[in-house]
């Protein structure tokens, strides 16, 4: 059925040279709506997720269990390119013919040792969409500074307020600007020249900084300190707008549950749920203002009451009474919760050496166009044959002389 | 100028969901904010301009509305509904983050307002969605990072975790509308049908749970956050606050050298002790006595210097350390001064300066704009009922009797 529903971005052909995180993660969302995403790997130098963990039974056996990299490759097709080796080139210049986009997150200048810089690749194809993604920017006196998610998570500036105050800070735990300021920014990017190519019948450049998309995605910090001259600093749990606004232990080990109370209704239903405890009456607990004064006793006396509750239950009780509440899930917690399995956010897809393993689909669910999690995330150089011949017109013998010549490693 | 100014976008979002629009006004798409008559809740967030609370000082939403323009409605009224309905006739997207089942209630649902305008996509952005169990739980940013998973890795072992700054829960949901709007208006373009898009926070977050959910499913570990393994991803105070280093991922020898390197030629104190093989071992760093080692080594020598002397240093030895910016650093960071990227927009109802980010991106013929500062109450109410082809006598009735604000 759903093979047979027209697809947003059916016919769109990506040249994908992205790798780790969150190139791959943009042309996975592509690739969901519909594109055919063409991800050119070598053995010479693979992605390096294919290296990081979690591997399939803990085992870091070769370059095909990564979960990791399993997570962020559904729906592609790999084809295996030494780009070392200068017939590989002429591969890509077939492709790039075929492509309305092509994206690469290398070092700046790679790409033009390639000779697939913009104006190269332009002159094969004036139509094509033409996508970098630096770290932050092509010129400029850290143009070349190298750095990672958490390194760009605290420059800038999410880490600094991610934090409890008096301790230093932790951010997110992860590389997270990565994961969605990034690809987020670069698909939105994508999008804009694709329907600005419908008007203009013309391609163009698309360069992400990864440091001005995240700088975006958190203005208030500069805002501040520009209009008022104040630093901002850790949030820990609160808001300065609700109270009581935290994470509390409930029963079990490492179980919380987040409880955000933004107004007196929502206080009103809290307090009847706790059943309508003495304390809970006093002046000292009667506004958001006098509940923030007391915040440190008002989170004891509600940690009180949580600690005793098992967080499921608690989450239930209290959004049904309006209470913004719910449970700190961890990855089994948020596998098993039935509000997305019934969404169908998670997808079970089988691949040949993980097996059936465990993906996410983008986050939306269109009525007319399917977001669609296929096939699992491909063996490096699986579609190396399969796109040569039936896509770039290379015959049977071209492809076993390209591979003699070691251009297909 | 290049710009998307034949798109027409409707903004019927709050305190959730208006990045989503503002990423269209900033390349040049006509977004038109439509208000309830008690204003944009996000006209009450904190910080305020000069610290002076007022519905136009919201430093939140001056950032989040620029560039669009401001339409007052009471849409509990009849003919401020109708005005919708034709706003609607001509829009290519309308993005809303009401409560489902709410604009059906009032008459406005995605039949009604596509009625006439095939073409018309309809984004939803809500904590949790529009269909499954949760659809009607109340949310807020923390509890979509909590059920969403995200939370959990804000933090090691057994302590609590932090929350992200900026409401990340909402932004990212507001992002992905942005885009999932742009896919769906893109197959409108060619072939003239619309749709609704379902954006739920929840699920947002979900796309920022790194490898864990692998994690789980494939070797039955509940990992939580990096943060504590020497080197890999830590945060180390200086003089003047703290930085963050990457100085190995895995087994990268070639990485933990340029450390070791740097350390030497800065002449740490005990710097020897880091030359050792037993840091390439993951699960070395990972233990509290390497952890604590290295602290002890690295931060003795961090401390002597301020976050810029090190971000510098450190990367001219290809490590990649970074400062954990603060407002005022990211103001004076060199590289986004040298590429202007902070926008200064005089506001005329501050009587000032407001300084907020600039262009995500670069292009080669679109073009990023800061666009006319966030609407005031009402600011465009008559001129958009004007193009609506409403005249002035009935707009000033509708005024009189608060069906719409004309500020």
């Amino acid at each position: 059925m759903l093979g047979k529903m027209p697809k947003a971005l059916g016919g769109i052909v990506v040249c994908d040279f992205s790798w780790v995180g969150a190139g791959s993660i943009t042309t996975s969302v592509l690739a969901q709506c519909g594109a055919e995403v063409i991800k050119i790997e070598s053995r010479t130098r693979p992605d390096i997720l294919r290296l990081s963990g979690p591997f399939r039974d803990g085992i870091a056996q070769g370059l095909e269990r990564s979960g990791y990299f399993a997570s962020r490759n559904a729906n592609k097709k790999s084809i295996s390119l030494n780009m070392s080796n200068p017939k590989a080139r002429d591969v890509v210049v077939r492709l790039i013919e075929k492509s309305d986009l092509i994206i690469n997150n290398f070092r700046v200048g790679q790409m033009e040792k390639w000779g697939l810089g913009w104006e190269d690749v332009k002159a094969l194809n004036p139509r094509i969409i033409y996508v970098t993604m630096s770290l932050q920017g092509t010129t400029g006196p850290h143009a070349s500074f190298m750095g990672y998610g958490v390194n760009l998570n605290a420059l800038c500036g999410l880490t600094a307020r991610s934090a409890f105050p008096g301790q230093r800070p932790f951010g997110t735990g992860t590389h997270y600007t990565d994961h969605v300021m990034v690809p987020a920014h670069t698909l939105f990017g994508i999008m804009a020249a694709l329907l600005q190519r419908e008007k203009t019948g013309e391609g163009q450049t698309v360069a992400v900084s990864q440091l001005a998309a995240a700088a975006s995605m958190k203005p208030t910090d500069v805002m501040t300190y520009a209009a008022n001259g104040d630093i901002l600093g850790p949030m820990g749990l609160g808001d300065p707008d609700a109270a009581p606004h935290g994470v509390y232990a409930t029963f079990g080990d490492r179980k919380w549950i987040a409880i955000a109370v933004f107004n007196e209704e929502q206080w009103e239903a809290l307090k009847r749920a706790m059943g309508t405890p003495s304390w809970a009456e006093d002046s000292r607990f009667s506004t958001v203002e006098a509940r923030k004064k007391h915040e440190e006793e008002l989170n004891g006396r509600i940690e009180e009451w949580t600690r005793r509750h098992h967080g499921e239950d608690l989450t239930e009780r209290l959004a049904r009474q309006g209470v913004p509440a719910g449970i700190v899930n961890d990855a089994r917690g948020v596998i098993e919760d039935g509000h997305l399995i019934d969404r169908g956010f998670w997808a079970y897809l089988d691949h040949p050496e993980v097996g059936i393993s465990l993906y996410n689909r983008a986050p939306f669910i269109m009525s007319r166009t399917p977001v669609e999690m296929q096939k699992a995330a491909p063996l490096l150089g699986q579609h190396t044959r399969e796109v040569l011949t039936e896509m770039l017109g290379y015959s049977m013998d071209d492809v076993q002389k390209l591979a003699e010549e070691g251009v297909l490693t | 100028m290049d710009s998307l100014s034949d798109l027409r976008v409707i903004d019927l979002t709050g305190e959730l969901g208006p990045y989503a629009a503002r990423l269209y006004a900033g390349l040049g798409a006509d977004v038109i904010h439509v208000e309830p008559i008690r204003g944009d809740p996000l006209r009450d967030l904190g910080p305020f301009h000069k610290n002076v609370p007022g519905r136009e000082r919201s430093l939140q939403y001056v950032y989040y509305n620029a560039g669009k323009r401001g339409l007052v409605l009471d849409l509990n009224k009849k003919r401020a509904r109708d005005i919708f309905l034709t706003l609607c006739q001509g829009a290519d997207l309308l993005l809303e983050s009401c409560a489902p089942g709410y604009l059906d209630s009032l008459g406005l649902s995605y039949e009604a307002v596509s009625a006439g305008n095939k073409k018309l996509v309809q984004t939803s952005i809500t904590p949790f969605g529009h269909s499954g169990p949760y659809k009607d739980y109340p949310g807020s940013d923390l509890v979509c990072a909590a059920l969403g998973g995200f939370l959990f890795l804000a933090g090691v072992d057994n302590e609590k975790p932090v929350r992200a700054c900026d409401s990340q829960s909402y932004r990212m949901a507001e992002a992905y509308a942005a885009v999932s709007s742009a896919v769906a208006v893109f197959f409108a373009r060619t072939t003239g049908l619309g749709q609704c898009v379902d954006v739920s926070c929840m699920e947002a977050v979900g796309m920022a749970l790194e490898n864990a959910p692998q994690y789980y499913d494939l070797e039955g570990k509940n990992r939580r956050g990096s943060g504590r393994e020497a080197g890999a991803g830590t945060i180390h105070p200086c003089k003047d606050g703290y930085i963050a280093l990457v100085a190995i991922m895995g087994k990268n020898r070639g990485m933990w050298e340029a450390l070791v390197q740097w350390m030497k030629e800065e002449g740490v104190e005990d710097w020897e002790v880091l030359q050792n093989d037993a840091w390439i071992d993951p699960a070395y760093r990972a233990s509290e006595i390497a952890y604590d080692t290295f602290c002890g080594i690295f931060e003795h020598y961090t401390m002597k210097h301020d976050k810029m002397y090190l971000y510098e240093v450190g990367q001219s030895h290809r490590v990649a350390v970074s400062p954990v910016s603060n407002g005022k650093d990211l103001l004076e960071n060199p590289q986004l001064r040298y590429q202007n990227f902070w926008e200064r927009t005089w506001h005329q109802g501050l009587g000032g300066e407001v300084i907020c980010p600039g262009a995500p991106y670069t292009f080669g013929s679109l073009q990023w704009r800061p666009g006319n500062p966030a609407p005031a109450f009402g600011q465009h109410t008559r001129e958009i009922l004007l193009e609506l082809g409403y005249k002035n006598d009935y707009i000033d009735s509708l005024s009189m009797e608060g069906v719409v604000y004309v500020g």
